[in-house]
């Protein structure tokens, strides 16, 4: 009887779990609920929605949560209408979210990061807002270009940008006077530092495609080929180009911030450690608790590519398929993505505008005027992150070993590429 | 009618309803934590092994029937290969340096000494302190310019880590080949306490007249404790090793925090756990995080079980 018991109690409980997952998806539609029937004789005007809305937002410094709120209390005095409750998910933000949307209950407007966008997307986490963009009739032709793509799958868009960074050269102006323009001069300014007793290292460098993919590009290579469909790691340039690189590590031109003893690159500058770094607009802020470093923005030098090329990261806004209040949110999502509340939001200098009719908050000019020609930085392909892996693992292999061989961590990202783009 | 069939009947049923009332109180209080127990622990194994077969999409359930593909997929990655090596080596070498520790430390703060319970909270504390905050901590005490480099250099034995190839700044945390043992050493400290803990309680058990018959025949403290002390513990040995294994192989939070969800440097630190995490969260894919859970656990119930046999079997009388 007991035997029977747990036999029956087993049973029930696998068909009970079968039963619970019974739903099948499918591809992702473009919204995942009905939307109304003709976008044009149905304009939506945001003013006469009321009700409320939950944003939810990661907060990485208290200064950031200072500035959001106070966009957020000038949209209330737009939008009287419509209450706002702001939820900070402290942690792993990536994570909980997935948990929420697994939940189906996400907050109704949340940040979306690029690096994880094309998961999000592909999992029709989101929910698709060319309807309200439409309606309204919204003007995206201001979001400065690869930022918005970045949120767009098969036509559709799911997020729009709130605000976006580029990567930009930083130089502490006492022992880099003038900013080098090209990667020779680059080369040439690392190497007279080489020795000077006041820093540990000329540049502080990331070992990864997180600041590396920018001096791909700078040098004429690439990851993927022009329509994104194969592997461009592997050719003569590519190569040369990760070569490049490594070498600056290998000449003793930089170090990784962990070898500096430094928790991020931007910490290794701050101290003194380095007299060169690259980082983006996100080090203007950090650069405040070191008061005694003279420091400027310049744009990446040149490459052997002959344009000025950069990579962006990027951050937007978006509404879940299961998000209760969605037509609050696009209001409000509107009001903030839009030039009024992006110019808010910017204005206190933690972040910098993704859109071109928002004014530049002063000491950003370097990081604005790369976005005009800046490529995206992450999100651009699902599985990404694994990509950027195993470069990441391969490239700090050949650093830790001293043995410099751009042939293996091409070899290893090539793999992981042609991997990621065959599981899509 | 005899004295003995008129008295017989009554007691046994008396005893048999109180027995059958007894039963079912019993069934009763322990039917909620069971049911919980089947259900959330029981129920989520199961659940887990039907996601793992599965493509699953968080939101909306199963997508595509993948049958072993995602466990065949798991296991051929080189990035999850090196998770089950690096998991396999950290329990190898983290369980059997914890429990010597332990049982250290558990022999020294057992004598009666000046300020044994100051000693006890002192060794202990580091397995309550934060995870996260003992960590953080550790990554500034290891770093090339942190505090264990700067104290070796003025201790001067600088010279002793060259001829091991280790230079004056070296990153332990950041190279990959020291990263690991870093975080053995890290762990080892902290979870000591929580072995001495439970030693203590074992050796608390050994009876005093075993340490008098011995100190009558003429044994010393070191044979004391190898001949007596150390075999009369193996209920603690089995307990410590078994936790420890289980605990073990699921290392998480150290790695996470060293090394990120990549397990940097150089997938050094990557383990079982932290590659579920990441095929869960980073790449979305809920059918090979389960795959990879299903594994994790016969990995450690197989650990479980070989342990069992081999405690079990050294118990046989000789």
């Amino acid at each position: 009887m007991r035997y029977r018991f747990l036999t029956l109690s087993f049973a029930v409980m696998f068909i009970a779990a079968a039963c619970g997952g019974g739903t099948s998806s499918g591809a992702p539609s473009t919204g995942g609920t009905a939307t109304p029937p003709a976008a044009t004789e149905n304009p939506f005007d945001p003013a006469a929605i009321t009700g409320s809305v939950t944003l939810g937002q990661w907060e990485s410094s208290p200064a950031e949560g200072t500035a959001l709120k106070s966009a957020v209390d000038a949209f209330k005095v737009a939008y009287p209408n419509i209450a706002v409750t702001q939820t900070t998910i402290a942690g792993d933000y990536r994570a909980q979210m997935v948990n929420k949307f697994g939940a189906s209950d996400p907050p109704d407007l949340f940040y979306i990061n690029a690096e994880y966008a094309p998961e999000w997307m592909s999992n029709s986490f989101l929910f698709g807002l060319d309807d309200y963009i439409s309606r309204q009739s919204f003007d995206t032709s201001k979001f400065f270009p690869d930022y918005l793509s970045i949120f767009q799958q098969d036509g559709t868009t799911y997020g729009l940008p709130k605000d976006g960074n580029t990567i930009a050269m930083a130089v502490n102006t006492d022992l880099v006077p003038t900013p080098p323009t090209t990667m020779d001069e680059l080369i040439q300014v690392a190497t007279s530092l080489k020795g000077n007793s006041k820093i540990k290292a000329p540049m502080c460098l990331n070992a990864a495609l997180d600041r590396g993919l920018a001096f791909v590009y700078a040098q004429g290579g690439s990851l993927l080929t022009d329509d994104g469909t194969a592997s461009a790691i592997d050719t003569t340039e590519s190569t040369a180009a990760v070569q490049w690189y490594l070498d600056l590590f290998k000449n003793g031109l930089g170090q990784t911030n962990t070898q500096l003893g430094d928790g991020w690159c931007g910490e290794a500058l701050g101290k003194g450690d380095v007299a060169i770094t690259f980082e983006g607009g996100w080090l203007k802020g950090a650069m405040d608790a070191f008061p005694t470093i003279k420091w400027k923005f310049a744009e990446v030098p040149t490459g052997s590519s002959g344009s000025k090329v950069t990579i962006n990261y990027t951050a937007a806004y978006g509404i879940g398929v299961d998000s209760k209040n969605k037509d609050q949110a696009w209001v409000l999502m509107q009001y903030l993505t839009g030039p009024e509340g992006m110019a808010k939001w910017t204005s206190g200098g933690i972040a910098v505008p993704s859109r071109s009719d928002v004014p530049v908050p002063p000491g950003f000019e370097v990081i604005v005027a790369g976005a005009a020609y800046a490529k995206p930085g992450s999100g651009f392909m699902p599985g990404y992150p694994d990509v950027q892996k195993a470069f990441a693992d391969a490239f700090l292999k050949q650093v830790t070993d001293k043995t410099y061989d751009a042939a293996p961590v091409v070899a290893a990202t090539k793999a992981k590429i042609t991997e990621v783009l065959a599981a899509q | 009618m005899t004295a003995a069939s008129a008295t017989r009947p009554k007691p046994v049923a008396k005893k048999r309803v109180g027995e059958r009332q007894e039963a079912l109180a019993g069934y009763a209080m322990i039917f909620v934590p069971m049911a919980l127990f089947l259900v959330l622990n029981i129920g989520s194994i199961l659940y887990a092994m039907f996601i793992s077969v599965w493509k699953w999409n968080v939101r909306t359930g199963p997508v595509e029937f993948k049958g072993i593909d995602n466990y065949t997929r798991a296991l051929s990655d080189p990035v999850f290969q090196g998770a089950i090596t690096n998991t396999l080596y950290y329990t190898v070498i983290w369980v059997p340096l914890t429990m010597a520790i332990g049982l250290f430390l558990a022999v020294i703060v057992n004598q009666k000494i000046r300020g044994q319970t100051f000693f006890r909270g002192a060794f202990y504390f580091p397995s309550i302190a934060s995870s996260a905050a003992i960590t953080t901590l550790w990554i500034f005490i290891v770093s090339p310019y942190g505090l264990f480099n700067g104290i070796r250099g003025v201790l001067g034995i600088n010279p002793l880590f060259e001829a091991l190839g280790f230079g004056p700044a070296q990153d332990w945390l950041g190279d990959y080949h020291t990263a690991m043992n870093s975080v053995i050493i890290l762990n080892a400290w902290t979870t000591s306490g929580t072995f001495m803990l439970f030693y203590l309680a074992s050796l608390q058990a050994i009876p005093h007249e075993v340490y008098e018959a011995a100190a009558i025949d003429g044994a010393g403290a070191w044979d004391t404790f190898r001949r007596i002390t150390f075999p009369l513990l193996r209920p603690g040995h089995f307990f410590v090793a078994t936790v420890g294994v289980i605990g073990g192989l699921q290392l998480f939070d150290q790695a996470f925090i060293a090394g990120g969800t990549d397990g940097a440097p150089v997938n050094s630190l990557m383990t079982m756990v932290l590659y579920l995490y990441n095929r869960a969260f980073k790449r979305v894919d809920y059918g090979q995080a389960a795959a990879i859970g299903v594994v994790l656990f016969l990995v450690i119930f197989t650990a479980t079980l070989l342990q069992r046999l081999i405690f079990e079997r050294r118990q046989e009388p000789a």
